[in-house]
């Protein structure tokens, strides 16, 4: 019988010569990707990670077998009563967006599984492809307990399957990152931009958080998860190493516009909940500390490793850093029933908090809550004052990133019109015109949400547009946690009356 | 007819889409633009309405000023 160093080998590397096919037939570009080599420069293809199947499996039912420990422990519901209730709203966000984004992820693995262009490959993006719905399966099971306790944790299911605004974002990158991308992109996009830049650390930061808040069930998925993050990660690292010696223009491309468009989402999943839906004495770090410490430097290293350069963009994103995810949470508390989960408003000892780490542009985005604030004063608190604190006029989205016109400052908001064939088209920022420039075919027919409206496809009254096309209910729809009752508030009242 | 336009006011966090009467002036155009975002922004009634870079006369239509659809217009302080 061989031994492990001796199998392996023969497993992962099994790759022949075609007699009745030619190469191009089994693995076209159009689904491979680009640029098409012969195998002979794929055969030193080799992953750092190396597992048999047999070993996969083993592990992950250990993995699996402690996860089911801790919600045995401290997974019921009667232990996520007790969670801060803005946490709670942050699991909210999470369990929408994570499990059936997953679910992309095995589609995008498997076409990894049959069109990766070394068997190595082929290997290990089956072992993702096995991941990633471990990673759909977890959060639905774990989240599912709570929907009877709270009709907005059934988004876990539900987020996808409907056109809210935040839904029809999160499709418009994930169809393109993992469903319909061919092996090699989905390789660099999602492996090394997505995995390696973005969610295998941001686990470990959500682990953090969630540690901090008490949220140990939460804490031990996220880990759970990021553990085989790290492994299918890298993938991308050897594809990489292929193509940058073909055609590294191209690699810089897919680096630059994929970076950007995780970016984007991730800023305001993770930044939402670092600085606003995270208790002020349970945040370890601000957003802004996270990314430069575990994102920034990290990415910026891997890049030098390659010899990529760092993206065009990038005085733009060490700017929106400063200032981005708080012009989307302010927007979305104002647009809160739009959305399936429940917001807060910083308190004075928050925003003073916010001021001491975005000391840049805080003056700004402190005006807006006091006037958000005033409006709460002038109608006083209760469930029945949510929507005369509430906007009505019909919020703008990008052509690229379908996310509000929220990019800039409060001063300057960064949204610049193209016209292109003669049609208008709206962006938030350069980097995502940038982006729709270079592959406009792929993107000049998706209508945004104000098309949708305008073309009657979408109702154009808020109150349809909520229960109607996003499938919102007044109760599943998002309220101000507190309704507005904040003991600071009335503290305030008290002392000038 | 109306036309949409992407408005964004000075002190505000995100754009809106606004419906433009032909017939209304620029002054009230943008008027209207503050009392949508009046929720975020505080009301000041010393502005400008900008459209291509340029401060326009108050007083102007819609029309006059060649607004056109989904075009973006701002309104600032006065400068």
């Amino acid at each position: 019988m061989l031994n492990r160093e001796e199998w392996l080998p023969l497993a992962r590397k099994l790759d022949w010569d075609y007699s009745y096919v030619r190469e191009d037939e089994v693995f076209p570009e159009l689904i491979s990707g680009h640029p098409w080599l012969p195998h002979s420069e794929w055969k030193e293809w080799e992953e750092s990670f190396k597992t048999s199947y047999r070993e996969y499996v083993d592990n992950q039912y250990e993995k699996d077998m402690a996860v089911y420990a801790v919600r045995d422990a401290v997974g019921r519901l009667e232990n996520i009563q007790k969670l801060a209730a803005p946490w709670i709203n942050s699991l909210k966000v999470h369990a929408a967006a994570l499990p059936l984004a997953e679910f992309t992820g095995v589609i995008g693995s498997l076409r990894g599984a049959r069109f990766g262009r070394d068997s190595a490959w082929r290997t290990m993006s089956t072992f993702g492809a096995l991941d990633e719905y471990r990673h759909t399966q977890i959060p639905l099971l774990l989240f599912h307990q709570l929907v009877r306790w709270d009709a907005q944790f059934d988004w876990a299911h539900k987020f996808y399957h409907t056109n809210n605004w935040f839904a029809v974002a999160s499709r418009h990158f994930f169809d393109e990152l993992t469903l319909g991308q061919n092996a090699i992109e989905f390789a660099i996009g999602t492996n090394f931009v997505l995995e390696t830049g973005f969610t295998n650390l941001q686990f470990v930061g959500l682990a953090s958080l969630a540690r901090e808040s008490s949220d140990h069930m939460f804490e031990r998925m996220v880990t759970s998860i990021q553990t085989d993050e790290a492994r299918h990660a890298q993938i991308g690292h050897p594809v990489l190493t292929v193509l940058m010696k073909h055609d590294p223009d191209y690699v810089q491309y897919l680096l630059d516009k994929w970076f950007w468009r995780s970016w984007r989402l991730f800023s305001i999943l993770t930044g939402l909940s670092t600085d606003y839906l995270t208790a002020l004495d349970q945040r370890p770090y601000s957003f802004k500390e996270f990314m430069e410490e575990w994102i920034i430097d990290q990415f910026l290293r891997t890049l030098d490793e390659f010899g990529l350069k760092k993206p065009w963009y990038w005085d733009i994103v060490e700017d929106e850093l400063d200032i981005y995810h708080h012009m989307i949470y302010a927007s979305a508390y104002t647009y809160r029933a739009t959305l399936w989960f429940d917001f807060v408003i910083p308190s004075p000892a928050e925003r003073k908090w916010l001021r001491q780490k975005y000391p840049k542009y805080w003056d700004d985005m402190d005006a807006v809550w006091e006037q958000v604030i005033e409006r709460w004063r002038t109608t006083g608190p209760g469930a029945a004052n949510e929507l005369a604190v509430h906007a009505t006029a019909m919020p703008a989205f990008c052509a690229l990133c379908q996310l509000p016109l929220s990019a800039g400052t409060p001063r300057k908001n960064t949204a610049n019109v193209l016209v292109r064939e003669g049609r208008k088209y709206i962006f938030c920022s350069q980097p995502c015109r940038w982006i729709f420039l270079r592959e406009p075919e792929r993107y000049a027919n998706h209508k945004d949400l104000v098309k949708r409206v305008l073309a009657g496809e979408a109702p154009a009254q808020l109150p349809n547009l909520l229960t109607e096309y996003f499938r919102l209910t007044p109760e599943t729809w998002g309220k101000d946690v507190y309704n507005g009752a904040y003991d600071w508030l009335a503290a305030q009242k008290a002392s000038t009356t | 007819m109306s036309i949409p336009l992407y408005g964004f006011l000075e002190g505000d966090t995100l754009g809106v889409l606004v419906l433009a009467e032909e017939g209304e002036t620029v002054q009230e155009l943008a008027r209207r633009l503050q009392d949508a975002a009046s929720i975020r922004v505080a009301r000041n009634d010393e502005i400008d309405f900008v459209y291509n870079g340029e401060a326009i006369e108050p007083g102007l239509t819609v029309a006059q000023a060649g607004l056109q659809a989904l075009d973006r217009f701002d309104v600032t302080g006065k400068r």
